[in-house]
């Protein structure tokens, strides 16, 4: 218990405040009167007053040695690091059903469609070495150039892809071949096999399209099997294959459950003039898709550096769709 | 692009923060960590804070929130570990008696505050070495302004009476 008189117990923590430079003016003054009159608060003050001196020259002094600029260094590096593992991502409303855009500092690198389940189920938060977060509002300018692809109000979709969730390098050359297929143009599994320099590994390729982490920028949906059917799509989601395709143009024959409609295509066998087809030109109609291309339009297939044949002549026989 | 914009925050506070972990922790090493913690965090915050908030707050609420679970789990390690060394670690500057026997009343304060309870500590620190406003202390401990005042003021009595039991420096600094 203190013998102190109360007087100087009640301004002690102004005489504190006072000392240390935290009180206000009113407060300050009754310090100062009061310390002029009592003597062991004079001496509390002064103690007080070199403490906060001592204080100040401690805020002016560098604090214990330790490495700030190794540590900035090292914390860069670790943010580095961090930022290539961040995947940024939204869940949107699109024609196809609620839809997964997942993007990271190379580019983006998951379009998921959803199922009823929503986003809790999506690779994304399957995948190891991922640090997920969730940015609709960054991604919505992706998300609005998407609506305009499926309303085929834009034919180009020229992201930079981030393909981690691939598995493999072969399925990385599968996609990249795949997106070298133009907007309404369609291969099939063995024409990407081919291109990827293994023929034989059709079935690899299909599993690969089958695990496409970026379907429609990679045009997975313009693959098709060796007769023309449409096979398999994004898991049992073949109706969105056949809608993307008509966005593009690509006719299909319902009659014929899912598959394209290859005589109303133009034909390109790769041959020394780069020429393209009608599909009675000769035998291309009946040669295996495998080897040939398709093209719902004339201007696609010029766009790639095509010319018309000069004996079927696709230039002045028009297809109609 | 928000990955240079963070990278501004390093540049602009890394500096600070690191001081101020250097000051509250034992080792150097650790406020290495630390500092590394709590701007990986602040990281993964960055996109939720506000654009008119004050990062150098918010900052030191994380320096502050990572140095008390830092001080929490090596408390759990020590109880349940080698007590006696533990408590040699406390320091890795020199010894305060040795620093009393220099008769420095800079260092006699420094190691004063150091043997500071944890908040009374923080609160000193952030007020006293980093110039932070009582609300933002409140903030950074999980407590109001007014009581973020009264933990520095109890900080400022037990620094005194540690002093005091070093009658000669403080009495030669107020003569």
């Amino acid at each position: 218990m203190s013998d102190r008189p109360k007087v100087c117990v009640a301004i002690e923590p102004d005489l504190i405040a006072a000392a240390t430079g935290e009180a206000e003016r009113p407060a300050a003054e009754r310090v100062q009167g009061h310390v002029a009159a009592c003597r062991t608060c004079r001496d509390d003050f002064a103690r007080y007053r070199a403490i906060d001196g001592a204080v100040g020259e401690l805020r002016a002094t560098p604090p214990p040695p330790g490495d700030a600029e190794a540590a900035r260094e090292r914390l860069i590096a670790r943010l580095a690091d961090l930022r290539t593992r961040v995947v940024s991502y939204g869940v949107f409303p699109s024609p196809l059903g609620p839809i997964l855009l997942a993007r990271s500092e190379h580019g983006v690198s998951l379009v998921e469609y959803l199922d009823a389940g929503g986003a809790d189920g999506s690779r994304l938060f399957r995948t190891a070495g991922v640090e997920t977060r969730e940015d609709a509002t960054g991604l919505e300018g992706l998300h609005r150039e998407l609506l305009d692809f499926l309303a085929g109000r834009r034919t180009r979709l020229d992201w930079p892809l981030d393909l981690r969730f691939a598995r493999s390098d072969f399925e990385r050359a599968v996609l990249q071949a795949t997106a070298a297929v133009p907007y309404g143009a369609v291969s099939s599994y063995t024409g990407i096999a081919v291109d990827v320099g293994k023929p034989s590994a059709v079935r690899a390729v299909a599993q690969a399209l089958r695990h496409n982490p970026v379907p429609i920028v990679v045009p997975c949906h313009r693959i098709v099997g060796l007769h023309g059917d449409l096979v398999g799509y994004a898991g049992a989601r073949l109706g969105l294959k056949e809608r993307l395709l008509a966005v593009e143009g690509v006719p299909t024959d319902h009659a014929r459950a899912g598959r394209i409609t290859r005589h109303a295509m133009y034909h390109y066998d790769p041959n020394p003039d780069r020429q393209y087809c009608l599909p009675t030109c000769g035998d291309i109609g009946r040669r295996p898709l495998g080897q040939v291309k398709l093209f719902a339009r004339r201007e696609t297939a010029e766009a790639t550096g095509l010319a018309p044949c000069l004996d079927c002549r696709p230039d002045l026989h028009t297809l109609q769709h | 692009m928000e990955a240079t914009a963070f990278d501004g925050i390093v540049a602009a506070h890394h500096g600070e923060i690191f001081r101020y972990l250097r000051r509250i922790a034992s080792y150097a090493a650790e406020a290495d960590d630390l500092s590394q913690e709590t701007f990986l965090r602040a990281y993964r915050a960055w996109e939720a804070l506000a654009p008119d908030a004050n990062v150098r707050a918010w900052l030191f609420a994380i320096a502050t929130n990572v140095f008390r679970n830092h001080l929490r789990s090596e408390r759990r390690r020590r109880t349940a570990h080698d007590t006696v060394r533990a408590t040699r670690r406390e320091l890795d500057t020199e010894g305060p008696e040795e620093e009393a026997m220099a008769g420095e009343l800079r260092a006699l304060t420094e190691a004063a505050i150091r043997r500071l309870p944890p908040r009374q500590r923080l609160a000193f620190t952030l007020r006293k070495l980093h110039g932070l406003e009582y609300d933002v202390i409140g903030q950074s401990l999980d407590c109001t302004a007014e009581t973020a005042r009264a933990h520095v003021f109890q900080a400022l009595r037990k620094i005194r009476t540690t002093l005091d039991g070093h009658a000669r420096p403080l009495a030669e600094s107020t003569r």
